[in-house]
């Protein structure tokens, strides 16, 4: 109880609402990192995804490879990339943060793109073909609308993890939600260490809200189909 | 929790039955040290290990992790009953950061005990080596700012960085200190960096001011400038091993834990570290030269 006394009177202390350290600062460069991380791993994987699967060639050693990127723990990608940045010039804070995100952000981007496109009915393809679509259309006008609400689905869960995982950077000198969490770790102050938690868990889930009303409103035929359904119904019962 | 007190035992039992006790332990009880995650404390923790077990007592070390709330609470359910630990900063973890701890080292420990009292610990004899926060600067910077002092620093330094652990932006000798002691507010300008990141980042000029212990050895073999502290803002940090009461009353054990402490000193210590940081040495095996040298085994 004393925990969440502790979060409330950090919650209300209006000191902490303002300037680099205040809490809508630090979401807005949580926010920063987070999209960099999930726009690079979409532009890294997708593509790559749906061309493997348009030639529905390499998908399962590709995967593998990539997974590498989920097996090695991200503090330890940061500790490498640390090094390298400071001896390139990268400095400190936000860079050296974004190659572990994208490391994470990638495999479930590539996964479910991947599939979504491999996993196109034969049939349809078949009919497109036979309507005189040339490869190419087939992946941009039948492939890849059929596959969005799968590949939307492995944004969201890409976003879960980089949203998630973008508080390593407090380790790094990046000034966002982690450095709460850091600090009310270190400093033993479990009013901090509350307030990044559920920030970024708010965070999180606002993010995975968002996507599952797009990926929604990417698959305009399952709506349709509930109304086709519905309207049948009373048919088929005459 | 229970987990590990169950580990504790089972490293316990493991130890007494591969070690051949000899003269004293009869009634010798068996002793737990806590050691945090640092180079420093590790060799600490082995050398009152290997220099208690040389007197006949059954000594394990359980590894804990870096925050003193692990360790008080291990010594709450008995997994350790001895820690060597830094007189001013367990005081001020104690007392919730009052203030308390000084420069002054017998007035620091005195203040400590009647902490620890209540606890069931008591502080030991306080060595003369001392581990406290020291601010570093590059040799370019020094030159180039004029940089001796924490003062040049406050007068001149106003548009430096730091760079530091997180809890530098609390610590009573950190940030906070710098403002009330030499009126330098350094807070708007502090990167929270891991304690081994300090340093690169220091030489990647990424910082200007980086926050290490006086005790690592990088100070000397970076050739960095120290800043004194000629205001005495820093507080007696010596090292000071804490122990249960039962231990602390045994008579014999208190005498050859105090026998170890006396030997200590800062510039062991950096010495040391160097073997650990930079040698890459073990640290059984650092500790074991250490008390060979010193006489205290062997």
């Amino acid at each position: 109880m004393g925990s969440l006394h502790a979060f409330f009177t950090f919650l209300g202390d209006g000191d902490h609402w303002v300037g680099p350290h205040g809490i809508p600062h630090r979401t807005y460069e949580h926010l920063r990192l987070s999209l960099t991380a999930i726009a690079i791993s979409a532009a890294i994987a997708m593509p790559l995804a749906a061309w493997l699967g348009h030639i529905r060639r390499g998908g399962v050693v590709a995967q593998w490879m990539l997974n590498i990127g989920r097996a090695v723990p991200s503090l330890a990608i940061l500790a490498i990339v640390f090094r390298v940045s400071l001896q390139w010039g990268f400095g400190l804070g936000f860079w050296p943060v974004v190659p572990a995100l994208v490391a994470l952000g990638i495999p479930p981007l590539f996964a479910n793109t991947y599939a979504g496109v491999a996993g196109v009915d034969p049939t349809v393809i078949e009919a497109a073909k036979g309507m005189g679509f040339r490869p190419g259309q087939v992946l941009t006008k039948v492939e890849i609308p059929n596959a969005l609400p799968l590949a939307l689905a492995g944004l969201r869960v890409a976003s879960l993890q980089v949203i998630a995982t973008a508080t390593l950077g407090a380790y790094v000198a990046f000034d966002a939600l982690g450095s709460f969490i850091n600090e009310g770790f270190r400093q033993q102050d479990p009013g901090k260490l509350l307030t990044g938690s559920v920030a970024v868990a708010l965070l999180a889930l606002a993010f995975d809200g968002g996507l599952g009303l797009a990926a929604r409103r990417a698959s305009p035929w399952r709506r349709i189909d509930r109304r086709v359904t519905t309207a049948d119904d009373p048919i088929e019962s005459v | 929790m229970a987990l590990l007190g169950t580990l504790a035992l089972v490293a316990t039992a493991c130890g007494s039955s591969s070690k051949s006790s000899t003269s004293s332990a009869a009634s010798a009880p068996a002793i737990t040290i806590g050691a945090q995650d640092f180079g420093e404390s590790a060799i600490l923790a082995q050398i009152y290990k290997q220099g208690l077990e040389d007197k006949g007592y059954k000594v394990d070390v359980q590894k804990l992790g870096g925050f003193r709330d692990l360790e008080v609470t291990a010594f709450d359910k008995k997994t350790i009953n001895f820690a060597p630990e830094y007189a001013a900063s367990m005081l001020e973890f104690l007392n919730g950061k009052k203030g308390e701890a000084s420069g002054d080292v017998d007035a620091t420990v005195t203040k400590l005990q009647t902490y620890l009292a209540p606890k069931g610990l008591v502080a030991t004899d306080a060595s003369k080596a001392v581990d406290t926060n020291a601010f570093v600067v590059t040799k370019a910077t020094a030159d180039k700012y004029g940089l001796k002092s924490l003062s040049d620093l406050a007068s001149k330094g106003q548009s430096l960085t730091l760079g530091g652990p997180a809890d530098c932006a609390t610590n009573a000798f950190c940030i906070p200190g710098l403002k009330s002691k030499y009126g330098l507010d350094l807070s708007a300008k502090f990167k929270s960096l891991e304690t081994g990141q300090v340093a690169p980042a220091l030489d990647a000029g990424q910082i200007d001011v980086a926050l290490l212990f006086s005790t690592d050895s990088t100070i000397k073999t970076k050739n960095y400038v120290l800043l004194t502290d000629d205001k005495s803002m820093l507080a007696a940090d010596n090292v000071v091993p804490v122990v249960t009461t039962d231990l602390g009353s045994n008579a014999d054990l208190a005498k050859a834990i105090n026998a170890i402490s006396a030997t200590l000193t800062t510039q062991k210590l950096i010495d040391m570290n160097e073997r650990y940081d930079v040698q890459k040495d073990d640290e059984a095996v650092i500790a074991k030269d250490y008390l060979t040298s010193e006489h205290l085994i062997g």
